[in-house]
């Protein structure tokens, strides 16, 4: 897909057949897309638009090379929605917190639980069918692989012009990782840490240029943990700047707890594994030790 | 910026003329001064003298983005023709008013690069020759060691060098330009005997107001090697939030990287150069994806190389400058002075 739709001299050699779906979301992102406003007929002439909710009641069609996904994984049902489009799309693009992180649906991940979660709302018993099948909500990325990610809560337009630029024409530009603190001394506005604030830059991932805090509130965390994310040492920078260490644990739920659950899993089968280990280990010692034994 | 002679010209102002000299300034050039923002300072441009705090502490960052901005765009480009269709940089003249010694140093090293390099910077360059750069003396706060890398004097690369020496100030004049501002709107006076005696009493009380606690180690450089693999380095960068905070308000940090972005309709674009930072996850991520410093560990003894060793090497400086800044970015507490006390202990150790 990538380098598809090469510009020859004034003239796109190929437009890409682009399907735009919504799942468990506020389609906050999706009105992100319209946002772009006086770039919107630019950006919907290098794309053959061919699958839009929002825009036109047409029913998806069978063949189309982008599937642009906003919204959690919350059921069954949209499993399978997205393993469609996995298997039909040569590239798909998963666009805002939800379809990124879990975002927002994630919350009802965690200790809880999807079924006590869900008691909380609905009466025993009582689950609408309009529900469907529930699963825990999930990132796109925990299904199926992604090719693109166009993270925040909601995406920046701009950002989603540039990820459908590079994959549609190419590019080899590195996606960062990096936390979002560089951003805040680019800016040079200063640190919430500093006046003993709660704020989750220390660990999220950058690129939104801190727009939050440019407008005076700390980061929510709505791009997601960073791969590279210090969690350990960002609950120290808490301590040492008198930051609740449990509220900064309790505001990554927000939009992290997808990802959390997961780390917590791995914790605890490591440890299961360790413990596993342990116990043969003292096995064979008491082993090697009687066989030192019948030999002595 | 020509310098006057081979004498450094020194003359004496009254505080209240200051007004009238940045005025002065402001009819031909933007004047970019610290001033306060939040609890912080920063240097941004102002209208009036009276936006200026004159006496700040330090600024959240340097002003290094007059001369390297964040995000530059170095070429515009046509893709459908693929041609270059226009690369003149954004040319401010400009007027910096206020820097401290270390950011004077820190351009000073910044020229060693960009200007006086192999491969000189037209983009740097043409910044450097439009902006005038008015020093003014300060006093530590308690992250201030610029003492210990001999940046706490600035000798060259500015046009007007402001020394307090209360109520008034003992103007150093480097360049011709700035003297005729200057001469135009105030009244330069020779400094009598009184007021060089106060500028050595002003210069000597700056001296012992370093904070104590930053320890005065000799032969950084050489004990950067010494200790290249010792655990410390894996204490210290594991603590490492890969934000790049260090670099961002790091007046010398100069990296960058340069990228190709298209306009919104797919057919023009422009190329820009961007602030990289090695303390970067991706930074020595290669072609083939390899990464040549893929943990903090390596990420973080690389920084303080270039900053407490490599520079020096190279340019015979060290090239950080001791403004303190990287102390207070950096929340997960790594910066020069974790370095210089890791040093001490290891002395202490030596000793028993």
């Amino acid at each position: 897909m990538a380098g598809a739709g090469i510009i020859n001299t004034n003239q796109v050699v190929y437009r890409p057949r682009v399907v735009v779906v919504g799942l468990a979301s506020c389609f906050g992102c999706q009105l992100q897309i319209t946002n772009i406003e006086s770039h919107l007929m630019e950006l919907l002439g290098q794309i053959d638009l061919t699958y839009w909710q929002l825009a036109s009641s047409d029913p998806m069609p069978q063949y189309f090379d982008v599937a642009i996904i906003e919204g959690a994984v919350t059921t069954q049902e949209s499993v399978e929605t997205v393993r469609t489009l996995r298997r039909k799309a040569d590239t798909l693009i998963a666009i805002g917190a939800c379809a990124t992180t879990g975002g927002i649906p994630g919350m009802a991940g965690g200790s809880l639980g999807l079924a006590d979660r869900a008691a909380e709302v609905y009466e025993k018993g009582s689950l609408p069918e309009a529900c469907g099948e529930m699963c825990v909500p999930r990132p796109i990325s925990s299904v199926v692989k992604v090719d693109a990610e166009v993270r925040c809560c909601p995406i920046d337009s701009y950002d989603f012009v540039k990820t459908l630029h590079r994959l549609v024409y190419g590019s080899n530009r590195a996606q960062l990782t990096s936390t979002l603190c560089g951003e805040c001394k680019r800016n040079e506005t200063t640190c919430f840490y500093a006046e003993g604030t709660l704020c989750l830059g220390l660990i999220t991932r950058s690129g939104c240029g801190a727009r939050c805090v440019n407008l005076g509130r700390p980061c929510n965390g709505c791009a997601g943990l960073s791969p590279d994310a210090n969690v350990d040492s960002a609950r120290d920078a808490c301590v040492r700047y008198g930051v609740s260490v449990e509220r900064f644990d309790k505001a990554l739920e927000m939009f992290n707890q997808f990802e959390l659950d997961a780390v917590l899993e791995q914790e605890q089968a490591q440890k299961a594994q360790d413990k596993d280990e342990a116990t043969t280990n003292q096995a064979s010692s008491e082993a090697d030790a009687s066989d030192t034994g019948s030999r002595g | 910026m020509t310098r006057t002679g081979e004498d450094m010209l020194y003359r004496v102002i009254e505080a209240k003329e200051l007004p009238a000299l940045v005025s002065a300034f402001m009819e031909s050039y933007e004047v970019v001064a610290p001033v306060k923002s939040g609890s912080a300072y920063t240097f941004e441009a102002v209208s009036s003298f009276d936006e200026i705090e004159l006496n700040y502490p330090t600024t959240i960052a340097s002003p290094k983005k007059y001369f390297l901005p964040p995000k530059e765009t170095l070429l515009e480009y046509d893709a459908t023709t693929n041609q270059v269709t226009n690369f003149a940089a954004e040319i401010t003249p400009r007027v910096i008013f206020g820097a401290h010694a270390c950011d004077i140093n820190a351009l000073n090293r910044l020229d060693l690069v960009f200007r006086d390099g192999r491969y000189p910077d037209p983009y740097y360059i043409a910044r450097r020759k439009a902006t005038l750069v008015v020093g003014v003396s300060c006093m530590p706060t308690e992250t201030c060691f610029c003492h210990l890398w001999d940046s706490d004097e600035a000798r060259f690369g500015y046009d007007l060098f402001l020394q307090d020496i209360g109520g008034k100030y003992l103007v150093s004049i480097s360049s011709v330009e700035a003297a005729n501002i200057l001469e135009a709107a105030c009244n330069p006076r020779e400094a009598t005997d009184e007021e060089r005696i106060e500028f050595r009493h002003v210069t000597r009380k700056r001296q012992a107001s370093f904070n104590k606690d930053i320890p005065d180690i000799q032969e950084v450089a050489m004990l950067m090697d010494a200790f290249h693999s010792d655990p410390f380095w894996e204490e210290l960068g594991k603590r490492c939030l890969s934000c790049t905070a260090c670099s961002a308000v790091c007046p010398t940090c100069f990296c960058f990287d340069i990228q190709d972005t298209l306009d919104p309709d797919g057919k023009k674009g422009h190329r820009e150069r961007v602030w990289d930072a090695c303390t970067s996850p991706q930074f020595a991520l290669v072609a083939g994806g390899h990464n040549f410093r893929p943990d903090g560990r390596n990420r973080v003894r690389h920084r303080m190389y270039h900053k407490l060793n490599g520079f020096l090497a190279n340019h015979n400086h060290m090239l950080c400058v001791g403004c303190g800044r990287c102390v207070k970015a950096c929340k997960a507490n790594i910066n020069p002075i974790e370095v210089l006390k890791f040093f001490e202990r290891k002395g202490a150790e030596d000793a028993e």
